[in-house]
């Protein structure tokens, strides 16, 4: 079976590219190793959050950024693109009814209780804004990943500009029957149970406050998007927002499920476990590619090919007890090499920027990898997301941002090409 | 200043302080112990766990290897609790000269050491992941020790009977009244405050540091601190102890310890105990030293990397420490330097630990001019009454089903919120390294990637503290986790540590706390 | 025991994803989870005794492997640990009955009318329910009371420019014989001559409820006899998707059988879709389907998926004209098995496999598609609805006749 276009890879970027291809008519393949990074991120679409300190508008602060970091991968996209990107991503998906863009981040609380700037929120935490200041209530449920009095002690402290946030907790008990040890998953399915709802809100309603707005960790439901927090909402009448904490994140669950059920209703197909372990390639093309399955490898063949495989986290990009740093499919060439032999000099420090935080797979304008000489490795071969070089999200605040611009970018390419 | 009055004040937290506090306390001697930073934090804490059966020395070091014989025997009665029966095998790989076998065989019998030649496929039936084309195998009764179950259950055998143990209290000054030592001052790390301590005797068991207390009564202690770096392996490949046969070197001993195996050790003269550095040829020599015992060692997950200083006593300078004795060595300052009332205890391994704190407080008597008899060897320690060795899956077991009440915050070792909870309220501390200590909290395959937030959360809660302390503690544990794994960071290993800085700087923007 | 397997679990990073996806850790807090009970308690087993017996409660059904993304062979890990616990306990009674198909098939088949009554009768399966541990409301088979083998062997053999080996396994044998034939029928229709060797139980019930000893004569004993045909560079294809998967990877996995006759099957196997969408893409299978205006659900079974061949029954499917399939893409039926026939596991398996239940009542059609048998009658169980295997829709297709399976 040829396909017109395999996608390696399903995260974000992954499925952003998939998805794309399959609306526009394509056969696609989205196949991976496992499941990725929307299981582990929270559903918000950093699009750039911290450069020189907490960037308040990414429009504004990009063009700087990009000069300044031209081996990064946004400085191959145009703002336009980006904001494509974004346009897109909120009509595809109005069930979550994305909030924001590049004008102005919003500034999210985090479960640790400081502030973090998000370009694209999904409505169900857009409430958390504390760029405008105002009077938050954080409520515990007993929810191992989630110390809201912690957080709002850190919250209190958070330096604003020409605003005043005051923060506090609000620990509930609410009934988890027979099991204390109910991780995020296990509250959004209970949240989904009437009775639970009841006995939270019964609980809750009397000890909020005039003029706060209620914070919950991310755990208000995850099938039927958004109901939970509506009702929340109408019972309290009171803003109410959810706080993103340790994965498994429940707010990419949902977009996975979304995204997923999207691409399957486009006609694409999905195999999950099937890790893609080379490539066959010749005349400057890649021909297909090979995936382990049981007792055999097996072929896949397509027009065009996207790596979408993640970076070091996920294996995309290897790193060997010897120092060597391969990328784990084609082999690519790599930019961002820390310059020593041998295992990469980390810096005794933690919270500094380390060797090998950029390494990764450069691309041109078209997102296709570039060997050495500038030039694309293959020509019908792009690369999307954390297998990128040049960017250090974690620190930027950008995953979500690069994955969805660079997988929607992509598939730019990969159509402009086709017609 | 508060003041303290005592008959014996021991200097240092180590196995060997902690032995000697437990033996001094038996024997109904007024004992106080201060440590300038945790128990065990040390050397006692630093090294792979292996409680020698002797065979290491039945060859070059017969009277060590005879002590381990005995003290062997003595600990599996009195801390059967901190030990795990895994048994040691000595093997003689590719790499070693089979013939050394009979030297081996020969030497054990001729300390004592319990030895026995077995097939080398027999061998590599009960260890799957043994070098193929070993040639001979032989089985000695090594085991694993856990050294700060060792060193706290001492401690609290010691408060049991009367004695005091003050943590984090640094020695700044030895106390002189003439050509006596006649105690201490301390300062109190955590609170700022200094503290005098009277006593008759003062015991130095410091360790490696111990030429720097001595120097404070102007006394002179060469000791060597001997360098050695260990790396934990994420799981354990063997569950037997795996020795090379052939003379001492460096990487020559992988100890299957709780849920993670050891190899080590390296072997470098420095010149002070601390600001040590994990060099990157150490970490190679030790991973290649791996792959000749088990084939895939470079492709196994490293966990963790530390240092340890041996204390290494000579009276001589040596520039090769290997060549030093590793038996202790108990210097009276009456008869070396003419100064009453202080002893330094130096050198030793822990398995000897008993031993030596033995010979230290019949000295400490003999000054104090009292006979009283050591029973150290006689009365188990506090949770070794039973006699059951530790199992490795106890823990597993403990939560075997899940209780419903019960939260596990650590989940890679198993530590509940309760038994979290329990351990702030003993510890009282704002410290997360000394929860790590203690419970093994974030010493598992995620480094503290899911639990540190979730304990310090907790921390703040039940200690009650401000959000700035908490947000130390987070930080500090994070550094102290880094200096950990840098320097082994590759493969799977690497991939964690990605996931981490995610959770960490990504999620929860660690590095955006206030300083 | 396969070392392999055990060294994975360095791979774990503890995401959680996979316990995410455990349809079963979600319905009972007896199973604390998968990345719990496989990575994470595997640094806790050593040499000494078993100190879980919860991961008795994994069904085994390996979605967990599927979705990590880094490799953990938590499901094996599972397995494994299983095994050694079984050993350590003996395994009772029951377990070693269910786990062998084949004796039951031999002695059910000749007695069949009276066997298919006795299991359907309730106070007998009362009294299995109380004496051995089988709930009573199982879903048992029908024993069919004839064998596929035998008529399999009282045909003549059609001559044909190639051939293929056909592993029917236990449950076409004694319980679908009807569903070989149309397997056979296919093949033929598509230039094949079928070759049936003589076969018994691949071993895998044995291995799933921890009898490793015994799985591995089973499997040694199969793959001997497929072995010759492997070498000469027959394919062999399996209707069972578990039975398959025994084959191609886990008799060499789990169980470490390191034969090199298990070899050369392994390569040699394929599940039967994915052998007749190889023949598609090499543009060698028949098309000549006349429209079959149906709406069938499908379910890849969890151990079809296990394969990581995707799901070719969906692309085999579609090139029938009129015929709308749905994957349904839930996750797992319940039945894992045997898992699901066991008194203390029942609730826990009709609880995970009540999305797919719902999901199939609610489609309001009548005919679902599944590839594993086990599966199928679960299926029928939980949702009412008759479940065939794909291939029965090509038969249809193809014009070869209706009949059901059985």
């Amino acid at each position: 079976m040829t396909h017109d276009t395999i996608v390696i890879g399903a995260g974000l970027a992954g499925l952003t590219a998939g998805l794309r291809l399959a609306d526009e008519g394509q056969r696609v393949l989205v196949i991976a190793e496992g499941i990725g990074s929307t299981h582990l991120a929270p559903a918000t679409i950093d699009v750039l959050g911290f450069y020189d300190g907490e960037v308040e508008s990414p429009a504004e602060a990009f063009p700087r950024f990009a000069d300044a970091h031209p081996a990064h991968p946004y400085a191959r996209l145009s703002a336009e693109l980006i904001a494509a990107s974004i346009e897109w991503f909120k009509a595809r998906f109005p069930v979550f009814g994305y909030r924001g863009g590049l004008d102005k981040n919003f500034l999210l609380p985090t479960a640790l209780g400081t502030a973090k700037p998000s370009s694209v929120v999904p409505e169900t935490m857009a409430q958390g804004d504390l760029s405008a200041g105002g009077r938050f209530v954080f409520v515990g449920l007993g929810l191992k990943d989630f110390y809201p009095a912690y957080l709002a002690e850190n919250l209190g402290h958070v330096a604003l500009a020409g605003s005043t946030v005051s923060a506090r907790a609000a620990e509930l008990a609410p009934p988890l029957g027979a099991e204390a040890d109910v991780g995020s998953l296990g509250f959004a399915r209970r949240f989904e149970q009437r009775a639970f709802r009841e006995a939270v809100v019964r609980e809750l309603a009397s000890r909020v406050e005039p003029d706060e707005r209620v914070g919950f960790p991310s755990v208000l439901g995850v099938r039927n998007v958004g109901e939970v927090w509506r009702e929340l909402e109408a019972r309290l009448e009171r803003p109410v927002f959810e706080v993103a904490t340790l994965p498994p994140s429940v707010t990419g669950i949902r977009l996975f499920e979304a995204m997923t059920a999207a691409l399957r209703q486009a006609g694409g197909r999905i195999a999950i476990g099937s890790p893609v372990v080379g490539a066959e390639t010749g005349n400057g093309r890649v021909e297909g590619v090979v995936a382990q399955a049981a007792a055999r490898p097996t072929p896949y063949r397509a027009r065009s090919f996207v790596l979408a495989s993640g970076g070091v986290a996920a294996g995309g990009i290897h790193v060997d007890s010897y120092g060597k740093i391969r990328e784990a499919v084609f082999d690519l060439a790599l930019a961002g090499l820390p310059a020593a032999n041998g295992r990469p000099p980390f810096l005794p420090t933690y919270l500094e920027e380390q060797p090998l935080d950029r390494v990764g797979v450069p691309v041109d304008d078209r997102l296709r990898p570039v060997g050495a000489d500038g030039r694309p490795r293959y020509e019908n071969l792009y690369a999307a997301g954390a297998t990128l070089a040049g960017a250090v999200p974690w620190q930027e605040a950008s995953g979500n941002g690069l994955s969805l611009a660079t997988g929607y970018a992509a598939a730019a390419a990969i159509l402009e090409r086709a017609s | 200043m508060a003041s303290l009055e005592t008959e014996v004040l021991v200097i240092g937290g180590g196995s060997t302080g902690a032995g000697v506090v437990r033996d001094a306390a038996m024997r109904g001697l007024k004992t106080v112990l201060v440590e300038r930073r945790d128990l065990a934090d040390g050397t006692t804490g630093r090294y792979h766990g292996l409680l020698h059966s002797g065979g290491r020395y039945a060859v070059k070091d017969q009277e060590a290897a005879r002590e381990c014989v005995v003290e062997n025997a003595i600990l599996r009665r009195i801390a059967s609790d901190c030990i795990e029966d895994t048994g040691g095998l000595f093997v003689c790989t590719p790499w070693d000269d089979a013939a050394f076998g009979d030297d081996f065989v020969e030497g054990c019998r001729a300390t004592g050491v319990p030895v026995e030649e077995i097939a080398a496929a027999e061998a590599r039936r009960r260890e799957p992941r043994l070098h193929p084309e070993i040639s001979r195998a032989f089985t000695v009764p090594d085991a694993a020790l856990d050294p700060w179950k060792l060193v706290w259950s001492c401690a609290r055998s010691a408060q049991e009977h009367g004695a005091q143990i003050l943590l984090y209290h640094r020695v700044v000054e030895l106390e002189r009244n003439g050509q006596r030592v006649s105690g201490a001052v301390v300062h109190n790390e955590l609170t700022g405050e200094e503290v005098q301590i009277h006593a008759d005797v003062v015991v130095n068991a410091a360790g490696a540091w111990a030429p720097e207390i001595a120097q404070l009564a102007g006394c002179r202690v060469a000791v060597v601190p001997g360098k050695g770096i260990m790396i934990a392996m994420n799981h354990r490949l063997v569950h037997t102890v795996l020795n090379r046969c052939k003379l001492p070197a460096d990487g020559d001993i992988l100890v299957p310890i709780r849920t993670v195996c050891i190899i080590g050790t390296t072997d470098m003269r420095v010149v002070h105990p601390d600001e040590l550095e994990v060099t990157q040829p150490e970490v190679d020599q030790m991973l290649d030293e791996g792959e000749k015992l088990v084939p895939g060692f470079r492709e196994s997950r490293a966990l963790r990397v530390w240092i340890g200083a041996r204390p290494l006593f000579s009276p001589e300078e040596v520039a090769e420490t290997r060549e030093v004795s590793r038996s202790h060595a108990l210097l009276d300052h009456r008869e070396r330097d003419g100064v009453e009332g202080f002893v330094t205890i130096t050198g030793g391994k822990t398995t000897t630990f008993r031993l030596m704190a033995e010979a230290t407080v019949d000295a400490v008597c003999a000054q104090l001019g009292v006979e009283r008899p050591c029973r150290t060897h006689e009365e188990p320690m506090p949770g070794s009454e039973g006699g059951h060795f530790y199992e490795l899956g106890s823990r597993l077991r403990a939560l075997e089903p899940v209780p419903e009440s019960e939260q596990i915050i650590c989940e890679c070792e198993l530590i509940t919120r309760r038994r979290l909870e329990d351990a702030m309220a003993r510890r009282r501390t704002a410290n997360l390294d000394d929860l790590r200590r203690t419970l093994r909290l974030g010493m598992g395959p995620c480094q503290g990637g899911f639990c540190i937030y979730r304990a310090t959360g907790i921390l703040h809660a039940v200690e009650q503290l401000d959000h700035r302390a908490a947000n130390a503690a987070l930080l500090s544990f994070l550094q102290e986790r880094w200096k950990g794994v840098h320097p082994i960071l590759y493969g799977d290993q690497l991939r964690q540590a990605r996931l981490d800085d995610w959770i960490f700087q990504g999620l929860l923007g660690v590095q955006h706390l206030p300083a | 025991m396969t070392e392999l397997v055990r060294d994975s679990l360095d791979h774990c990073v503890k995401c959680t994803i996979c316990e995410t996806f455990c349809p079963y850790s979600q319905v009972t807090p007896l199973f604390p989870g998968p990345k719990y009970v496989g990575p994470q308690a595997e640094r806790y087993r050593g040499s000494g005794a078993s100190a879980d017996a919860s991961v008795d409660y994994c069904s085994g059904c390996g979605i967990c492997t599927q979705v990590c993304p880094q490799g953990v062979k938590i499901a094996e890990i599972n397995s494994q640990a299983r095994a050694q616990l079984w050993e350590e306990r003996g395994i009772p009674l029951r377990n070693q009955l269910i786990a062998r198909p084949s004796v039951l098939g031999r002695l059910g088949t000749p007695i069949a009318p009276l066997a298919n009554w006795a299991l359907r009768n309730r106070p007998l399966r009362a009294l299995a329910d109380r004496l051995l541990g089988i709930h009573r409301d199982a879903p048992l088979p029908r024993f069919a009371g004839r064998t596929f083998q035998r008529w399999a062997r009282g045909r003549p053999s059609s001559a044909a420019e190639r051939s293929v080996v056909y592993f029917h396994a236990c449950g076409t044998n004694y319980y679908e014989p009807g569903l070989g034939e149309m397997v056979v029928r296919v093949l033929e229709h598509n230039g094949f001559q079928v070759v049936v060797p003589p076969q018994d139980c691949c071993g895998l019930p044995l291995q799933s409820n921890g009898n490793f000893k015994a799985a591995r004569a089973y499997v040694r004993r199969l793959v001997a006899n497929l072995a010759p045909y492997a070498r000469d560079g027959l394919p062999i294809v399996a209707n069972s998707t578990s039975c398959g998967l025994m084959l191609k990877r886990e008799a060499h996995e789990i169980l470490g059988v390191e034969d090199e006759d298990l070899r050369a099957v392994s390569e040699a196997t394929y599940d039967l879709c994915e052998f007749l969408l190889l023949l598609h893409e090499r543009g060698e299978l028949r098309t000549d389907f006349q429209p079959l205006p149906l709406t069938v659900p499908y379910h890849a079974p969890c151990q079809q998926r296990g394969h990581g061949i995707g799901k070719p029954a969906l692309d085999l499917l579609t090139l029938i004209q009129d015929l709308q399939v749905i994957d349904l893409d839930v996750d797992c039926c319940g039945i894992a098995g045997t898992y699901g026939l066991k008194k203390e596991k029942y609730e826990i398996s009709m609880a995970v496999g009540e999305r797919l239940f719902t999901a199939l009542r609610e489609s309001g059609n009548d005919l679902a598609a599944c590839d594993s048998e086990t599966c199928r009658w679960q299926i029928e169980h939980g949702a009412g609805v008759h479940a065939v295997h794909p291939v029965e829709l090509l038969h249809r297709a193809y014009g070869l006749g209706a009949a059901a399976a059985g």
